[in-house]
């Protein structure tokens, strides 16, 4: 699959939000930059051809995240800065970034391209090919990522559904309240 | 109780306007993505997460306490709790028919019930309701803050250290809940 400019344009945009979002010295600056950011990968992830993690970065992460985050300093204190970035600690970002480029360097040429026949997700019949052929017909629905998160692994997500249950109750505990509103 | 609104709260035409005409249609989105979830990307997790994100959006519009004197704790706990319930009912309701947890084919063998309606039932009635309502859990308990101990100590609260502008005041809403 070869990317389109608005691809690599957004990439470019991913990055420049990143960067920023770890510079900026106001927190309300950074906070919103970091909204930014997750709305701009929900946008990549669609790119990748997966809408369901798509939806999940808009919804929790730009939407969610953005509010808590915002209603956190709203909450406690958000301390006056006369400089707009943060001091660059230089030796810090050498070693940060001597690594990342050795990870990348090791890592992207053995990446296949998305979506490509070769890729060991296509390759592999025993496991992907299964499910995106049985699907419908054992579970009588048509999204294969619903299937088998609420059917063929329902246990597991038994068990996500009781952690989000718990995160619930946690924060709870720690407010010291004992109601929900 | 004391009617002590939130201080945070400005009343902004903006705000108030955009989410009028938006929050119908979030809301609308968010239950189709959930009841839409198992033919259409999404599901209930992101379905649940919008639903919940629209009671924010009520929230930031309308002012934080309004919105939660509205929303009662006993909703709150029936979607969550509830959530819970039906996703463990539906699981436990397949072992009491004799089969695995969460094996629907049994509501087809032994009721005569589609597999699809038993994922239906924890995709609509138990993630969606535990993830919406969870959303709106942390906001309120978050813009509540801790209460604490004794008594208000409205005068040391961290907000008048803060620098801000004229309309943010120090002032610690979250004391009159319960």
């Amino acid at each position: 699959m070869t990317m389109s400019w608005f691809a690599y344009t957004l990439m470019v945009f991913i990055l420049l939000t990143a960067v920023t979002t770890a510079l900026f010295r106001d927190v309300l600056s950074a906070i919103v930059v970091f909204g930014a950011y997750s709305l701009g990968m929900a946008i990549f992830y669609t790119f990748l051809l997966a809408p369901d993690v798509a939806m999940t970065e808009a919804a929790i992460g730009a939407g969610v995240t953005t509010i808590l985050l915002l209603l956190t300093i709203a909450r406690t204190t958000r301390p006056s800065t006369d400089r707009l970035f943060e001091r660059v600690h230089w030796p810090g970002v050498v070693a940060v970034g001597a690594f990342a480029i050795v990870l990348l360097w090791t890592v992207l040429p053995e990446m296949v391209a998305v979506g490509a026949e070769d890729a060991p997700v296509w390759a592999n019949a025993d496991v992907t090919q299964y499910y995106i052929q049985h699907t419908y017909d054992d579970t009588g629905v048509q999204n294969a990522v619903t299937a088998v998160l609420a059917a063929y692994r329902g246990f597991d997500t038994f068990g996500e559904a009781v952690v989000v249950f718990a995160a619930g109750v946690a924060v709870l505990i720690v407010l010291k309240r004992e109601v929900f509103a | 109780m004391a009617d002590q609104y939130d201080d945070t709260y400005t009343e902004s035409q903006v705000i108030l306007t955009s989410v009028k005409i938006i929050a119908p249609f979030t809301l609308t989105y968010g239950l189709f993505m959930t009841f839409h979830g198992a033919d259409t990307p999404g599901g209930s997790f992101q379905g649940g997460a919008i639903i919940g994100v629209t009671i924010l959006m009520l929230a930031f519009a309308f002012g934080i306490e309004p919105t939660r004197q509205w929303l009662s704790n006993s909703t709150l706990v029936a979607l969550i709790a509830g959530g819970v319930s039906i996703f463990l009912g539906v699981g436990l309701a397949t072992m009491a028919l004799g089969g695995a947890f969460l094996e629907y084919e049994l509501f087809d063998e032994v009721l005569g019930i589609a597999p699809k309606w038993g994922m239906e039932t924890i995709e609509i009635g138990g993630i969606a309701l535990i993830v919406a309502g969870v959303v709106i859990t942390l906001f309120f308990a978050t813009a509540s803050g801790f209460t604490p101990e004794r008594g208000t100590d409205s005068s040391s609260s961290p907000g008048s250290v803060a620098g801000r502008g004229g309309d943010r005041d120090s002032e610690n809403g979250g004391d009159d809940d319960d």
